[in-house]
């Protein structure tokens, strides 16, 4: 019999096939053409983009000239504008602000040809370290509430650039799915006070049915209530909630394991399209006691419909145990 | 400069881009071909489908057999199986149970017409008192609380390649999380004001007239001033009820009527484009401590229909932040506008 599974933290159901799961080959993934004309994220072409608010660079080369390994630069069009004041209001019953934050794009490689998955350790922690960074840099201005760095993979999944890279938005308002987050981790350290995830990581262990692969610092696993068919969180062993905090030696274990899992996806599902976001604390309250910062990455392999829209049910045909076990075996 | 505007009912945000605000050609529409091979759907291959649930059918007409106007049939792959218990459980630190519910399809029309804007008023006026009917029959089994009935329209809205008009109904044991977060805003905002705020949405609307598409007597159709999506459009009654099966057969034509304009607006303007359609209702109240006194007051039914032009990315789902690159206002302008 299929199952109805509960999100522990957020409390969302998913309807998970138990009967007949789907196995890899049987989602239609599309390959979109890559766009013509020149990339404005290759060598070469950097004055295509606004002027680069950090890169990491090799020797003596220049700002926003060729020489760089990974770039980081305004989006050249951004969802909000980074001058001006929110200036809150209200029109009759309904409430606005201006479209105030920031929104950069980390270019994560000057290949043209790779994805995050095909970079080196030492590549990726570069990557992971320009999130940092952008991160603490936008913690300075007040204005900003919450920092939301994430990455669109494939035509599908929102990438409308095949060269790889990944985007961070500065929010002056606290997302209402982060907050929903918040709520449900607070909720159960109220009760149990323990961290919701650090009690995930624990089970998870005990059961190891859902690990896809771990190192001495980060676990990553098919969460027990997965929305979507392979989705992976991967998640510090230790507590820690806020992603920007992250420690050197961390950073090298996480390139390593973020660059693994996506490896992993990428083999066993054909270079799927995919979304992955960096769930952190936000700008105020940075260190707590129950929220644990992770990574969620979801590959983009259905449509989502009509019932998902109007309920928040969510719909996965292949159970995290089957979509683990493909993971663990994939040949990498 | 962009703005950011918040939902009134649950509180979401969304960026409206007002620069390079996007018009209906900037959206590509890529067309399906359609599945090859007979309909079951259609009139003549009943036995196709399993054995109809309900139909609205020309009397001395047989079920299962030619002669029906609207049919409601299980779904081929239901999500949620009908027989059972729910046997809710936990392992360790998780929740689960066992996926009780019904799914059925109500099929539209006996003819292969693919979208609901190229049926007739009186037919869609037909398949609403099919809601109606099971809805009413739904509610008798205790284990739901809830029925969502939506519609795919369209492949890239999950409505597959079959080419004929249908909606479809999930009855749940639980009540959604969406539906939850609904209700709770709706019910916030009577705590305070004392007013259903979707009958203060409907007054402004008429106040302000931008975002009102269609207005008849007892219906309004609008771009909500928080659209998530590029021409996202709300039918709301103006009259405040929070069931939408409490609908009296004179408004069920109405009904009909603005439906059938607004699709056809939203096919012309856009060229066919995907969409999914949800109606917004009360659940079964099942009994539980005081827990749905306000909620005849507090609540009020409506259809959204949200056209699906662009990929939702990384972003809105991580946040719940969404992005619209088309304001309401303008959306509405264009489907004021748009000859029918």
């Amino acid at each position: 019999m299929d199952q109805l599974r509960r999100d522990p933290v957020v409390g969302r159901w998913v309807i998970t096939f138990m009967d007949k799961p789907y196995a890899p080959g049987d989602f239609d993934i599309k390959h979109f053409p890559d766009k013509k004309g020149p990339c404005p994220f290759c060598y070469g072409h950097e004055g295509m983009t606004p002027p680069e608010i950090q890169a990491h660079r090799q020797g003596l080369s220049r700002a926003n000239r060729p020489g760089w390994s990974t770039r980081v630069v305004p989006n050249k069009f951004p969802a909000l504008r980074i001058e001006g004041d929110l200036g809150r209001q209200g029109v009759g019953m309904f409430d606005m602000s201006n479209g105030v934050g920031a929104h950069e794009v980390i270019i994560e490689t000057p290949d043209h040809k790779k994805t995050l998955a095909d970079l080196l350790d030492h590549e990726v922690e570069k990557v992971i370290w320009a999130y940092r960074d952008r991160s603490i840099d936008l913690h300075g201005d007040k204005r900003f509430r919450y920092i939301m760095i994430f990455k669109n993979h494939g035509y599908t999944a929102g990438a409308s650039l095949t060269h790889s890279h990944s985007q961070l938005i500065a929010l002056p308002m606290i997302p209402k799915n982060v907050n929903e987050e918040l709520a449900g981790s607070n909720k159960y350290y109220e009760y149990k006070e323990r961290c919701i995830f650090c009690d995930m990581i624990t089970q998870e262990k005990e059961e190891n049915e859902r690990i896809v692969c771990q190192n001495s610092r980060f676990l990553a696993f098919s969460p027990f209530a997965s929305r979507f068919p392979f989705e992976v969180w991967i998640l510090p062993k230790e507590h820690h909630s806020d992603f920007s905090l992250i420690q050197t030696e961390d950073v090298i274990e996480l390139a390593r394991i973020l660059k693994d899992v996506l490896l992993r996806i990428k083999s066993v599902l054909g270079n799927p399209p995919y979304n992955f976001i960096i769930h952190t604390s936000p700008v105020e309250e940075r260190e707590r006691a129950d929220y644990h910062w992770h990574i969620e990455i979801m590959p983009k392999l259905m449509h989502v419909a009509g019932f998902e829209w109007g309920s928040g049910f969510y719909i996965n045909p292949t159970p995290p145990e089957v979509a683990a076990k493909y993971l663990r075996e994939a040949k990498i | 400069m962009p703005e950011l505007r918040k939902d009134p009912v649950i509180g979401r945000w969304v960026i409206i881009a007002t620069e390079r605000a996007k018009r209906p050609k900037d959206f590509k529409v890529e067309k399906e071909e359609a599945k090859k091979g007979p309909c079951p759907f259609c009139k003549g291959n009943e036995d196709q489908t399993p054995g109809e649930i309900f139909a609205l059918r020309r009397s001395r007409t047989k079920p299962n057999q030619p002669g029906w106007d609207v049919r409601v049939v299980p779904s081929i792959s239901p999500l949620l199986a009908a027989e059972g218990d729910l046997g809710r459980r936990g392992k360790g630190m998780y929740d689960l149970m066992n996926d009780v519910g019904a799914h059925e399809v109500v099929i539209e029309t006996p003819e292969h017409i693919a979208n609901i804007a190229d049926l007739e008023e009186g037919q869609i006026a037909k398949v609403i008192d099919c809601y109606v009917e099971r809805f009413l029959q739904l509610e008798k089994d205790k284990r739901f609380k809830y029925v969502l009935m939506f519609k795919n329209h369209g492949r890239a809205a999950g409505g597959g390649s079959l080419q004929h008009a249908r909606s479809q109904l999930i009855a749940t044991p639980v009540n959604p999380k969406r539906v939850k977060e609904e209700l709770a805003g709706a019910r916030k905002y009577f705590e305070y004001k004392e007013r259903c705020v979707f009958c203060d949405i409907v007054k402004q609307e008429l106040k302000q007239k931008e975002r009102v598409i269609i207005d008849i007597d007892g219906l309004i159709a609008i771009s909500p001033f928080a659209s998530r999506f590029p021409f996202e459009t709300w039918i709301l009654p103006k009259k405040h009820s929070c069931n939408f099966y409490d609908i009296k057969p004179a408004q069920r034509r109405d009904l009909a009527g603005i439906i059938k304009r607004v699709m056809l607006k939203l096919k012309v303007a856009l060229n066919d484009p995907p969409y999914n359609y949800v109606l917004h209702t009360a659940p079964f109240r099942r009994p539980k401590g005081g827990y749905w006194k306000t909620i005849d007051a507090d609540y009020h039914w409506h259809i959204e229909i949200m056209p699906r032009l662009t990929h939702v990315a990384g972003f809105e789902w991580g946040t719940g932040f969404y992005l619209n690159p088309t304001s309401p206002e303008d959306a509405a302008k264009i489907l004021r506008e748009t000859k029918i």
